[in-house]
């Protein structure tokens, strides 16, 4: 008893020291700016462009304008439609790799990858030529009268959801291949064996069973997408602007930081606040389970 | 081959020691310049290195409020900027800026006489000196909009719909809708601007974007067909590109001059009176309007010019008659804003 008190008070040292990187990390990238920037969207602004002295709550409720909820729905909807297509694409990509030979599984990874041995910025601006009004794909869709000749491919939601999708496919298909690869295939045979059908047993033995993938997919995908700032900026049109775009806009063209901090604080919240009650979530069903396993000793 | 290796990795660390100490060294002299891309002739930028014996690096910002705010946010380490008359009124009466001591700066003779007096909203010296002179205007594709009326109006012809930009600047965009209703680019009417918005709302549809940098090449590659943009830029544009034509359109034009100034902070203030005042030097002024294709104020530059590009860089007396300068509006830049972001949301 004695013992495993003695070895416990250890683990908590080391524990304690192998965390305090991440949180010396997380403290000072993450909490005091957010602090800073949440203590900003109270202050008032001055036309100079500085932050004045006085406190005011004008700025947050200002927030409930209505051309703000706008452009929030479009980002919300925008982040949403780029993740769940990312899932789309990715789920079926992991699946079909880790169902490959362990040796040339690494093979396909690598092509998943490679993509971004290239600058982020050289691949929108090859997507820039892809979509051109002039360019061979346009061409040969209003060609062959799949799009209207009035239709353009560039300059417009559409452009911004493909190029995301694009973008942050990667990181949705590693975490999900990651998790099939771990993923026992017998228990799909054995659905089969007790009479389920392939699609059936994909859907209730399969997803279930790399759910945590999947979750780390969404949550890779849907937070940057919330932010998107240089996409947006690069192929949106005029009715392309997201949250991000408008941060941008506050701070340079309109010198306002309280304003510019407060659209910042509110996108922290949003994806902040379901991220902590996963976690409080999760955590309390981990000591639940601790604290039985402990029990069953 | 590991011998080969030992040698290899010798010479590196050796180059590498140099490139450190070299960098280091206090032997030469840096001055930091920040300013618009594509804006100075990089050969004048080697002679004033040369005959200087410092090292000139210039960084580059896309809009006025950009630099503001990054210099607002605590960036420094310049010596000159170059914002646009606006711009350095308002750094000046920030105090973010030096009151120039002209002793240093004998070549502002050059400047011509009538620009300080007609144009200029720093008609003294005291804290800037005009570099160049600029307008709005718009260049277009020959092949696709053949015969383009000269107007603004060019904007709410759905013919071009997806084809167009216009400047993703609050100012020159909102000023553009202005001038084509016939008011004043600087108004603070309320009823003025409201007309303005309305226009904008009209032509947004038939707009692919609103853009400050990609219009260039945008243009040039066929992805536009009609853009906003400002003169010496479309006009390097046009030296490459044929198929391109300038239009001024004839309910008049936004003017600026973008002017040196030395920020408050800077280290190296005796080079960066040296560079302003090299500046303003007729074969300076002569080889940057070459390049830039802006019209410098310096007197006797144009003479020494090639006639191709004098032609291309000088104003046209319509766009002096019917152009205006963005001044800075202080509180109401509100109103502005307020019609910009409608306008952005819109649907």
């Amino acid at each position: 008893m004695g013992n495993t008190e003695k070895y416990r008070g250890k683990t908590g040292i080391s524990e304690a020291l192998l965390t305090a990187p991440s949180f010396f990390w997380l403290a000072s990238f993450f909490v005091v700016p957010s602090v800073l920037i949440f203590a900003i969207s109270f202050k008032i602004s001055n036309s100079s462009g500085g932050i004045g002295d006085i406190w005011t709550l004008e700025t947050w409720s200002g927030l409930l304008r209505t051309d703000y909820l706008a452009i929030l729905w479009r980002t919300v909807w925008v982040s949403a439609a780029i993740t769940a297509i990312c899932l789309l694409l990715g789920i079926p990509v992991g699946y079909w790799i880790a169902r490959q030979r362990p040796g040339v599984r690494y093979w396909y990874l690598l092509l998943v990858i490679v993509p971004l041995w290239t600058n982020f910025l050289i691949r929108i601006f090859a997507w820039k030529i892809v979509l051109h009004p002039d360019g061979f794909l346009r061409s040969a869709l209003v060609y062959s009268g799949i799009i209207s000749p009035d239709t353009f491919l560039l300059n417009n939601i559409g452009s911004v959801i493909a190029v995301s999708v694009y973008t942050y496919l990667p990181f949705a298909i590693l975490p999900i291949y990651a998790a099939a690869e771990k993923f026992n295939f017998g228990l799909i045979e054995a659905a089969a064996d007790l009479g389920a059908s392939r699609f059936k047993a994909f859907a209730s033995i399969f997803l279930p069973g790399i759910k945590r993938g999947i979750l780390t997919a969404v949550l890779i995908v849907m937070i940057p997408s919330l932010g998107s700032y240089a996409v947006p900026d690069l192929v949106g049109g005029i009715d392309g602007e997201m949250l991000g775009n408008k941060i941008a806009q506050r701070v340079t063209a309109n010198r306002n930081l309280p304003e510019a901090s407060a659209l910042a604080a509110m996108l922290t919240l949003i994806i902040t606040l379901p991220i902590i009650f996963l976690i409080a979530g999760k955590g309390g069903k981990i000591l639940l389970n601790a604290r039985r396993a402990g029990g069953d000793k | 081959m590991g011998k080969k290796l030992k040698k290899m990795a010798v010479v590196f660390a050796a180059a590498l020691a140099a490139a450190i100490s070299g960098g280091c060294g206090p032997s030469v002299p840096k001055l930091n310049v920040y300013m618009w891309s594509d804006y100075i002739d990089p050969d004048i930028v080697q002679k004033f290195e040369d005959e200087n014996g410092c090292e000139v690096v210039i960084s580059i910002f896309d809009s006025n409020e950009s630099m503001y705010a990054k210099l607002k946010a605590g960036g420094t380490g310049y010596d000159v900027i170059l914002p646009s008359s606006y711009m350095a009124k308002v750094m000046n009466d920030e105090k973010m800026i030096e009151t120039l001591d002209l002793s240093k700066l004998p070549n502002v003779k050059n400047i011509n006489s009538e620009y300080m007096k007609k144009l200029a909203l720093d008609k003294t010296f005291k804290y800037s000196v005009p570099y160049m002179i600029c307008y709005s205007c718009v260049a277009y594709d020959k092949g696709k909009c053949p015969n383009l009326p000269d107007t603004w109006g060019v904007f709410g012809d759905s013919k071009y719909r997806g084809r167009m930009t216009l400047l993703n600047d609050y100012r020159e965009t909102i000023g553009a809708a202005l001038k084509a209703n016939g008011y004043s680019l600087n108004t603070r009417d309320d009823s003025e601007l409201e007309k303005a918005k309305e226009t904008l709302l009209k032509w947004k549809p038939n707009l692919a974007r609103l853009d400050n940098e990609g219009y260039k090449s945008g243009v040039q590659s066929g992805e536009f067909v009609v853009v906003h943009g400002y003169s010496g830029d479309l006009y390097q544009v046009l030296e490459e590109s044929k198929n391109l034509a300038v239009m001024i359109p004839k309910e008049g034009v936004s003017l600026s001059c973008d002017d040196w100034v030395i920020p408050a902070d800077s280290k190296n203030k005796d080079l960066a009176y040296a560079f302003i005042n090299y500046m303003c030097d007729p074969e300076s002024a002569a080889a940057n309007m070459e390049v830039t294709k802006y019209l410098s104020p310096v007197d006797g530059a144009s003479k020494l010019m090639s006639d191709e590009n004098a032609k291309s860089v000088v104003i046209p007396k319509a766009v002096y008659e019917n152009g205006e300068m963005i001044i800075d509006l202080g509180e109401d830049n509100a109103k502005y804003l307020k019609i910009w972001d409608e306008i952005k949301i819109s649907q």
